[in-house]
């Protein structure tokens, strides 16, 4: 009797101010002038009415309706939870609302949704999911057993990290390189760490999260009980769906039906013996590992690749990466405590997501989700921001 | 298919983007079987075809000037005598059966107009640019503006070479846009050379071009990082342009080359490390193109057609020298970046073939046959 585990990731970045070669040197108030206020402020506010409002309330609802038979799984980074803080708490009430239920379990990550995991020492990816830690403990009293990397970024020494920081489970991509012949549809266990690695079907989870919409997608049009029929035809323990937040409302339009889907889906899903909704947490302790899952190599969720090419895929987000770094020992040697928040907030993943120059496919998903027109001028204004910072890191 | 092209230069006699697009034209239709009289102007210097699908047949007894709006009133009235005389002399001498007449821009639509009530055939009229872009929006000139709407309302399709070229057809001369196709230039690939420290401009000296804001752009750069700035071309802002880099106390790191053979403008886009296009009002830019198939990282204006079609470019505002300048900055301190944008761009513009234009050329004209 496979359990459907809902995960939603829940993010929102800083996006950068323009930031030109001829500021590099003449900021003064960094976060105003590095961040760009009203931007951020505009497109958080406006997601929050489009997508993690009215998704929160739906949930609710459903949670309620069915008695806790209805069970999902959250990670907020750290910085979607200072925007909530600043712009809308009722948002962070209602997250709040949805844990009170029992049926809510909630996911540990990196604090700044960061790529901290694939840096040359572990330390700095350590303190930033304590730092999320302390965050849930502070808002919900509550401390996860389940970890999710960066978008899903899983390698065997992030295994091992995340098992010696107490974590009982980790998800990830299901990922053919890992899996070989196998079903992402069990629980296995990472090669030189004890912990349980819950991995994404991701052909169900892209039905919701990339085909819902798409007219020439032979599933098209996708109702909540042709799904539930999909998934009650599935064989294993679990089936991970694993997606960002935005799809309800945000990725996939209101109109396009997703609300209306999400409404039905779980009393469609409860229709058949088979399926039940577990949390990852519930999901971990229920089902054994069938195998385990070697991964030398770091994969990800992120586009038709699953590694890190999104991120590192060229010389300038090499670049850019390599500098981040090396700002970080400058600024760790000197503890200097504003500075050190600044430089976390520009290890966001999405700025060096938004200079992948990717083609084709998978580049039109970036440029959906971009500030910038083109991967370049996203790249001139992170490098120069960056530049302006090590020269802070140096002088101070 | 034959086609009758009237034209107003050809390789190697040209100055422009509509020599270039004439010759990689005909040679694409010419390789799809086409055959194609191309009718020009006599010239002093000699045009032969190289391949036995394109016949050039010059026109006219005197040399005419090159394709410009000049300012001076003597050459003017002898550079309009002489597109007069040459739209006349081509009526006369026009023989032959043709399936369709494809003529260029303004210089040549008199003439095809003509020809196209002589025979009775059908009229593509390809634009290349307006009187609004070569006056750089600012006074454009009422007799080429009426010339150049006849021309478009005779025509039975007209291609334009951006969708901002269509606009301003439909726009500014009141032309139904269904009968306007958009076909992007394409390129004839340069290949890379050893770069320098250049930052190269390229393109007539005119308002149209924007030459001034590459030399305010110059100044700020030059305030952070050292280059030599090229300005390669002639035309009638040249003085004002040297008297503004003394201005701007600049002129020991501006080389102004005066006119380039067509060898030596290869030569320059290979040597160059960056290219700037920062034209007023550019219907295409070929220039564009051609700088990337030579290895050189390219920053356009927002106002040029190619800016419509081309990914790994650089679009600023021509007005905006800031932005241009911490563009050109970055592309020198940055190493990642120039690499990536010079291998990116190249793989680009394997797809703007002139295999392609003549493919959608011919469909045009099969629409019309």
């Amino acid at each position: 009797m496979p359990s459907i585990c809902f995960y939603f990731e829940v993010h929102q970045p800083f996006r950068l101010n323009h930031f030109s070669v001829f500021n590099i040197g003449n900021t003064k108030d960094i976060h105003s002038t590095y961040f760009n206020k009203n931007l951020n402020q505009k497109i958080f506010e406006k997601v929050a009415n489009k997508c993690y409002l009215p998704t929160n309330n739906l949930l609710l609802d459903l949670i309620r309706k069915y008695d806790g038979r209805f069970r999902i799984s959250y990670s907020l980074t750290g910085t979607f939870v200072e925007y909530c803080e600043n712009y809308k708490p009722e948002l962070l009430d209602s997250f709040k609302e949805l844990f009170k239920t029992g049926a809510v379990d909630l996911i540990d990550e990196t604090y700044f949704h960061s790529l901290s995991g694939l840096y040359d020492e572990l330390d700095e990816f350590e303190e930033q999911i304590k730092m999320h830690r302390q965050m849930i403990r502070r808002i919900f009293n509550y401390k996860p057993k389940v970890f999710r990397n960066t978008e899903a970024i899983f390698d065997n020494r992030i295994a091992r990290k995340i098992a010696d920081l107490g974590y009982k489970g980790i998800l990830t991509e299901g990922a053919e390189k890992i899996l070989g012949w196998r079903s992402p549809n069990f629980i296995y266990k990472a090669v030189n760490a004890n912990l349980k690695v819950l991995l994404r079907n991701y052909k169900l989870s892209d039905d919701v999260g990339f085909r819902f919409s798409a007219r020439n997608w032979p599933g098209f049009p996708l109702t909540a009980d042709k799904y539930a029929n999909w998934m009650s035809n599935s064989y294993g323990d679990v089936i991970n769906l694993f997606m960002d937040y935005e799809t309800f409302g945000e990725h996939q339009w209101v109109e396009t039906g997703i609300f209306e889907f999400l409404k039905h889906l779980p009393g469609e899903v409860l229709k058949h013996d088979s399926l039940d909704f577990a949390t990852v947490s519930e999901a971990v302790e229920r089902y054994n590992t069938v195998g385990e899952v070697d991964s030398p190599w770091a994969i990800s969720w992120a586009d038709e690749d699953r590694n890190v090419s999104t991120w590192l895929g060229n010389n300038m987000q090499i670049a850019c990466f390599n500098e981040l770094k090396d700002i970080g020992r400058k600024l760790k040697r000197r503890g200097d405590r504003d500075l050190l928040y600044i430089w976390r907030l520009l290890q966001t993943s999405d700025h060096l997501y938004y200079i992948s120059t990717k083609g084709f496919e998978d580049g039109n998903v970036h440029a959906y989700f971009s500030p910038y027109d083109i991967p370049y001028d996203g790249f001139i204004n992170y490098m120069n921001i960056l530049q302006d910072l090590k020269e802070k890191a140096e002088n101070r | 298919m034959k086609i009758a092209m009237i034209g107003w230069e050809y390789p190697p006699f040209k100055v422009g983007g509509l020599g270039t697009h004439c010759y990689g034209l005909t040679h694409g239709l010419a390789d799809k079987n086409v055959h194609i009289d191309f009718y020009m102007p006599k010239l002093r210097q000699k045009v032969k075809s190289d391949n036995k699908n394109i016949h050039i047949i010059e026109v006219g007894e005197s040399e005419v000037y090159p394709y410009d709006r000049p300012d001076d009133k003597e050459i003017g009235g002898k550079f309009f005598d002489a597109v007069y005389r040459y739209n006349e002399l081509l009526v006369s001498r026009i023989k032959g059966k043709y399936d369709v007449i494809h003529c260029h821009d303004w210089l040549t639509m008199k003439a095809a107009i003509a020809v196209k009530e002589k025979l009775g055939i059908p009229l593509v009229l390809t634009v290349h640019s307006t009187e609004y872009d070569r006056s750089g929006w600012i006074y454009p000139n009422q007799w080429f503006i009426d010339i150049e709407r006849e021309g478009m309302q005779k025509a039975d399709r007209i291609i334009a070479v951006s969708e901002f070229t269509k606009r301003v057809v439909v726009e500014k001369y009141g032309i139904n846009p269904d009968k306007i196709t958009v076909v992007h230039n394409a390129v004839y690939p340069i290949g890379e050379g050893e770069k320098r420290n250049l930052i190269l401009f390229l393109g007539r000296l005119t308002i149209q071009k924007g030459p001034e804001f590459f030399l305010k752009t110059a100044k700020k750069v030059l305030d952070y990082e050292d280059a030599r700035f090229v300005i390669a071309g002639i035309g009638d802002m040249l003085p004002k342009l040297i008297e503004q880099a003394v201005h701007l106390g600049i002129s020991h790191k501006v080389i102004f080359t005066g006119k380039l053979t067509e060898e030596e403008v290869k030569h320059i886009y290979k040597i160059s490390s960056i290219y700037v296009m920062p034209s007023v009002s550019e219907p295409f830019g070929i220039t564009a193109l051609e700088a990337i198939s030579a290895g050189t990282p390219t920053i356009v204006s927002k106002s040029a057609g190619v800016s419509e079609v081309l990914k790994n470019c650089f679009k600023v505002d021509f007005w905006d020298t800031d932005e241009m300048a911490n563009k050109i900055i970055a592309l020198l301190r940055y190493d990642s970046l120039r690499d990536t944008m010079t291998q990116s761009s190249k793989r680009e513009i394997q797809l703007f073939t002139w295999d392609r234009v003549a493919e959608r050329t011919l469909q045009v004209y099969r629409g019309l046959v």
